[in-house]
């Protein structure tokens, strides 16, 4: 029986009304009636600035908004030559779009995306998050220039950053997936990046649609593909990330699940590729390859190094399960000490995060759960950092996120050890 | 009369020799019976491991799911399980067929109605193992989001939530078998009853001010957010 | 009624648009003249063209091609004489195809004899004729049209020892209308032909008669004024003959020229046709949807003038720098191609002898509101020659066949006024009129049939425009109506097969007739209509309810 395609015959039709275009941008949606209106703004205004001859086509994929924002998008119009900032277009720039009813994921509208790239035989592709509030018509075409016109597969942005911001990108994600995968992209969890049309239709290819890492973060995943596949990966040089207003951004519990859950699940699924690298290589880079400003408000230390020392004292046994008896016991002596001289040591945070991923591997206990267990760590980790950064300058916080880097570089065969052990 | 106490007496040995003479042989053979069964229960479950082994069972079953169930309930590999059933249920065999040999009267309706309840006792285990893999994975699971939100005392909690559910999943696997059916059902209610109640008193009366916070958190927004966690991504 | 209907015979015409130079040359002096052009009025009769538009044939020093007069009431030697003018009127006549020829009113010739007595004396009565200055500081800012070889609008004159005004070339001082004897002499000028029977004028470069300072001296209230004046006069003594105007303007300022009626009665839509072009190498719709939908009403009697190329290069000056620079890039690589803002060549090169393109275009031409005018050669697919100077490239003798001098002239090869085209593509033993009269499948028979198309409904000449905005935007889809005729039409714009759903609900039950083959098309009905197209393929359908 052929299998039912996740394409509905509506969204198919205005696929064929398209035709093939030279750039896709897509703008995964859910109730973001706010601030769509911006977002398409930039997109075109990018378009008519910067690629005015090319064939282009927005895309939005919502997950079923309860506001205004499909709406919103149907009603807009391209037409807008004489109020829109003297700016003509040449050609029409198509707006399309497409609802998926299951419950909203960047992964199944990227899923969308990818098809529509692939059908419409897109040369380069970028996806957007209408929640950038300071989402500029530049970002959008720093997002496809390098893809459309220098022949890379994948771009990541690159931000500023508050010196408090990111911390998780910086300390885990980057240093880590730079060991592991041999790329040295900052970004690899992010709102908005660019693609390669035949990067699309390598993704589109794999079976992985349903998986829970994928459904949430998917963006990681398309890097580590490319990477895995020979292709060309790079990064751009946007500006400030936006920041959530204090209380309203992302969970850490649940960015630790998604991000550190989804680069676990991708280093058990590339193992053939990523075990056999020994080193990092940098990718292109357009544009300052990291800005650290030194303003953002200063978190609460004190109630993270008590959840890292309740964590530690609550989950033993859980982190008996995961980690070898010396980090373990080493961990928990941490967590006895005095909060004033309290210091993560980089090395014992490398050895966890590898005791981390091969447990992960060998599925000690369920992997979700896992995962989960490692917020207390990275809190003590996050302690730690601040306590130690208050008044570092941005350079001095660089050299020691190298120094980080390079520690987990010199670190691998350890992880490799943990992870081909027999269980 | 001391002749007949003697004779008695010794028509009395004579039996209890004469029964152990007739017992002891049986009892010989069951023990024999056994102990091969025990042979031949280990050599089954070697050549049965031997196999999956080779047939790469654990490997199917990892890529099915099913071992993680089995590592949510803390039991081992496939293999490992059903080598070890495969023993268990051949020397079980072995031992009732030992046990029946003895030809004690009574003791073989015992067995029959045992085989009789063997379907409702192997759903009873399905239930105890199911209870087992959900009261595991459910007390983990609020453990963690507990320990992570910075709840206070969440063992306590995590206890809780492990108690019920393998409460419930005992009380299902002992109706199930019909062990003092309305004994169980009544223990039970009795007993989730008074754990709700007492739960809800702690709450309402003692933890009342706790209880306050603990909604201020959650049902209303977050104004009055004390605890600032800088942006992670 | 019929009266009227026969005084609006411009809004039915189909106009054939030729230089007398460029067609035949009936004695051998290697020129095209008069005598040769009636020879082949059959030709055009056959072709089915209904009024021909005659450029300059006055006497002239031919520094702009005729545009620079130096007579207005006489005929260039070289094309013969007066009678043989009035022979090739009265020919045409009685083919019922109209004769429409240049008036020149903004300017004459520095060799014109009114022109020749305004500079000999300042004293002169004829000094006022034309616009005089101390100074050429006057009208500081005015564009300069032919920015290629001009560098000002004024030019000394060394006789008068003062500036005079022109906004063309330096040869050609401007005429000043504001003086009432200008008027009255031009005047005069018209009527002699208008006597002679001519049908209609193409007033040339007519946004620029008046001057005022601070202004862009283009398109001024006074001017205006001026063409009421012309066309009261000629609708009291010369009912039915036709006023043209050559406004190279965006379409709301061409709108003036119209007036309520009581100044031009048809006028080019410039803007329109670089559009056309743009569609068909975009492979979209938007540039001629928005240029239309930016088109105003115009009044009943009045009508557009459509056209593909004429003698002049095609001009880009009414469009944006983005969409100048794409043409450029896109059809006019060569630099030699590129003269005055705008790319001096014919048709078919433009379309790279693509005769589904050419056709494309052609159907467009023939099928959108307007009348249209075909220049001469492009119904053969004839090719040009970017290297001759100014726009000569696109002014070469006429092909009729692959013999002597592709039968244009008897004369020596090397005596013609222009070489002709030789080159293996375009030359005139390929492309030629009498190999593709053999032909019931050559571009010329094509042309013939979609003429005879076009003049069998009254629908396509008068009939209101409505767009269908199909959501393929490959495809340029519109229907015409007059009254219970309904025509639809449907152009595939891009190179490769396209389908498209048409809204065609207010058509419901209708009968779709395809207007070439007369072949039935599934009715309409209440989903939309599917239709596929071929690489630039068009479709004419009826509509009919039956």
């Amino acid at each position: 029986m052929a299998e039912e395609s996740f394409l509905a015959d509506e969204f198919l039709r205005q696929l064929m009304s398209v035709g093939e275009v030279d750039l896709l941008i897509g703008i995964p949606s859910y109730n973001n009636a706010a601030t769509l209106g911006q977002t398409l703004q930039s997109v075109e205004e990018s378009l008519r600035q910067n690629f005015v001859r090319e064939r282009a086509v927005i895309l939005n994929v919502d997950g079923g908004s309860a506001d205004e924002t499909r709406q919103i998008f149907v009603q807009s119009s391209d037409r807008r030559d004489v109020a829109h900032k003297g700016l003509t277009s040449l050609r029409t720039i198509h707006r399309i779009s497409c609802e998926y009813d299951r419950s909203p994921s960047q992964g199944i509208a990227l899923r969308n995306v990818v098809a529509a790239a692939d059908l419409l035989r897109a040369k380069a592709c970028a996806v957007v998050s209408p929640a950038t509030a300071n989402l500029t018509p530049s970002w959008v075409a720093n997002l496809l220039r390098p893809v459309y016109r220098e022949g890379l597969d994948f771009v990541a942005p690159l931000y500023v950053r508050s010196r408090f911001q990111g911390l998780l990108a910086r300390d885990l994600l980057y240093p880590m997936s730079r060991a592991v995968f041999g790329q040295r992209i900052r970004e690899l969890y992010s709102d908005e990046w660019g693609f390669s049309g035949r990067l699309a239709s390598r993704c589109l290819e794999k079976d992985v649609w349903h998986e829970d890492a994928v459904r949430a973060r998917p963006e990681a995943w398309m890097a580590i593909t490319a990477a895995s596949s020979g292709l060309k990966c790079g990064q751009y040089f946007l500006g400030p990330k936006s920041a959530a207003p204090p209380g309203t951004g992302p969970d850490i519990v649940e960015a630790i699940r998604q991000t550190v859950g989804n680069f676990f699940w991708c280093m058990e699924t590339n193992q053939a590729q990523w075990m056999t690298r020994s080193s990092s290589q940098p990718v292109a880079t357009f544009g300052p390859d990291h800005e650290l400003s030194l303003d953002g408000i200063p978190p609460s230390p004190e109630k993270i190094f008590d959840l890292f020392r309740s964590g530690v004292s609550e989950l033993e046994p859980i982190l008996a399960s995961i980690l070898a008896l010396d980090t373990h016991a080493q961990i928990k002596a941490i967590a006895l000490s005095d909060r004033a001289r309290f210091h993560f040591a980089p090395e014992l945070w490398v050895t966890t995060l590898y005791e981390f991923a091969a447990s992960y591997h060998h599925a000690v206990l369920n992997r979700d759960h896992l995962v989960q267990a490692l917020v207390p760590l990275y809190r003590g980790r996050l302690y730690s950092f601040l306590l130690e950064n208050a008044n570092t300058s941005a350079e001095a916080m660089e050299v020691q996120s190298e120094i980080l880097c390079q520690e987990f570089e010199r670190r691998k065969p350890y992880l490799v050890e943990r992870w081909t052990a027999k269980s | 009369m001391k002749e007949v106490v003697l004779q008695g007496l010794r028509q009395a040995y004579g039996n209890l020799v004469h029964m152990f003479a007739e017992f002891l042989p049986r009892l010989l053979v069951m023990l024999v019976i056994v102990g091969v069964g025990l042979l031949v229960a280990y050599a089954l479950k070697m050549i049965l491991r031997a196999v999956l082994h080779v047939t790469r069972l654990d490997r199917l079953s990892e890529e099915a799911g099913a071992s993680r169930f089995l590592r949510m309930a803390a039991l081992p590999s496939m293999t490992e399980l059903l080598s070890r059933s495969l023993f268990w249920v051949t020397w079980l065999g072995f031992i009732l067929i030992g046990i029946s040999v003895l030809g004690v009267a009574g003791l073989q309706e015992q067995i029959s109605r045992l085989f009789l309840l063997l379907p409702a006792i192997f759903v009873a285990i399905l239930i105890l193992f199911l209870g087992l893999v959900t009261a595991n994975f459910t007390s983990r699971a609020a453990l963690l989001a507990a320990v992570n939100a910075g709840y206070p005392s969440p063992k306590l909690l995590s206890w809780s939530i492990r108690f019920v559910i393998w409460a419930l999943a005992v009380s299902m696997a002992l109706e199930q078998v019909g062990v003092a059916r309305q004994t169980v059902i009544a223990a039970f209610s009795i007993v989730f009853g008074a754990f709700m109640f007492g739960m809800a008193l702690a709450f309402g009366l003692g933890g009342k001010d706790l209880a306050r916070e603990f909604l201020e958190r959650n049902l209303t927004e977050k104004k009055k957010e004390k605890f600032h966690e800088p942006q992670p991504l | 009624m019929l009266l009227q209907d026969e005084n609006l015979w411009y809004k039915d015409a189909v106009v054939y648009q030729l230089h007398v130079r460029t067609f035949c040359d009936s004695n051998a002096d290697g020129i095209g003249d008069f005598r040769g052009l009636s020879s082949k009025l059959d030709y055009l009769q056959e072709l089915g063209i209904n009024a021909i538009w005659v450029l300059p044939f006055y006497p002239s020093p031919l520094r702009d091609d005729g545009y620079d007069i130096a007579d207005y009431t006489s005929v260039h030697p070289s094309y013969g004489t007066l009678q043989d003018f009035k022979d090739f009127l009265t020919a045409a006549h009685n083919r019922r195809i109209r004769v429409i020829t240049e008036m020149v009113v903004n300017h004459t010739s520095d060799q014109h004899p009114w022109f020749q007595e305004a500079r000999g004396s300042r004293e002169s009565p004829k000094r006022d004729w034309y616009v005089w200055s101390e100074t050429d500081t006057r009208y500081h800012g005015v564009r300069i049209i032919f920015i290629d070889t001009e560098m000002s609008n004024w030019a000394w004159d060394p006789i008068s020892k003062s500036y005079y005004w022109h906004r063309f070339f330096g040869h050609q001082p401007d005429l000043n209308y504001d003086n009432p004897a200008v008027r009255e002499a031009m005047w005069e000028v018209m009527k002699f032909w208008l006597d002679i029977g001519v049908d209609g004028f193409r007033l040339d470069a007519v946004p620029y008669l008046i001057e005022r300072e601070g202004t862009s001296c283009e398109n001024l209230p006074e001017t205006h004024e001026i063409i009421r004046d012309f066309r009261k006069r000629i609708d009291l003594a010369y009912p039915g003959r036709m006023l043209l105007a050559e406004a190279n303007q965006w379409p709301a300022d061409v709108r003036a020229y119209f007036g309520n009626g009581d100044e031009f009665h048809m006028a080019f839509h410039f803007p329109l046709m670089p559009r056309m072009f743009m569609a068909v190498k975009l492979e979209d719709r938007k540039p001629i949807i928005e240029i239309l939908e930016q088109t105003p009403q115009i009044p009943d009697t009045c009508q557009w003038c459509i056209f593909l190329r004429n003698h002049d290069e095609l001009t880009l000056e009414m469009v944006t720098d983005i969409e100048r620079d794409y043409m450029y890039d896109e059809y006019a690589v060569d630099k030699a191609m590129r003269i005055n803002l705008g790319i001096r060549r014919r048709l078919a090169p433009m379309m790279e002898n693509d005769r589904r393109r050419v056709e494309l275009l052609t159907g467009l031409l023939l099928s959108m509101p307007g009348t249209p005018i075909l220049y001469y050669g492009d119904e053969i697919g004839m090719g040009d020659n970017v290297y001759l100077g100014d726009r000569n490239g696109v002014r070469t003798p006429m092909q009729w066949n692959g013999g002597w001098n592709a039968g244009f002239s008897a004369a020596d090869p090397e005596r013609l006024y222009s070489p002709l085209i030789s080159n293996p593509v375009y030359g005139y033993q390929a492309i030629n009129v009498d190999s593709q009269r053999r032909s019931a499948h050559s571009l010329l028979s094509w042309t013939k049939s979609v003429i005879q198309t076009r003049n069998a409904f009254r629908v396509f000449s008068r009939g209101s425009i409505e767009f269908l905005n199909p959501s393929n935007h490959r495809v340029l889809a519109y229907v015409r109506r007059l009254g219970d005729e309904k025509v639809l039409i449907v152009n595939n714009l891009s190179s490769s097969a396209q389908a498209v759903e048409l809204n065609l609900q207010m058509y419901k039950r209708h009968i779709p007739i395809e207007m070439f083959g007369r072949n039935l098309f599934p009715r309409i009905g209440d989903l939309p209509y599917l239709l596929t197209l071929g690489p630039y393929q068009f479709y004419w359908f009826r509509l009919r309810r039956i």
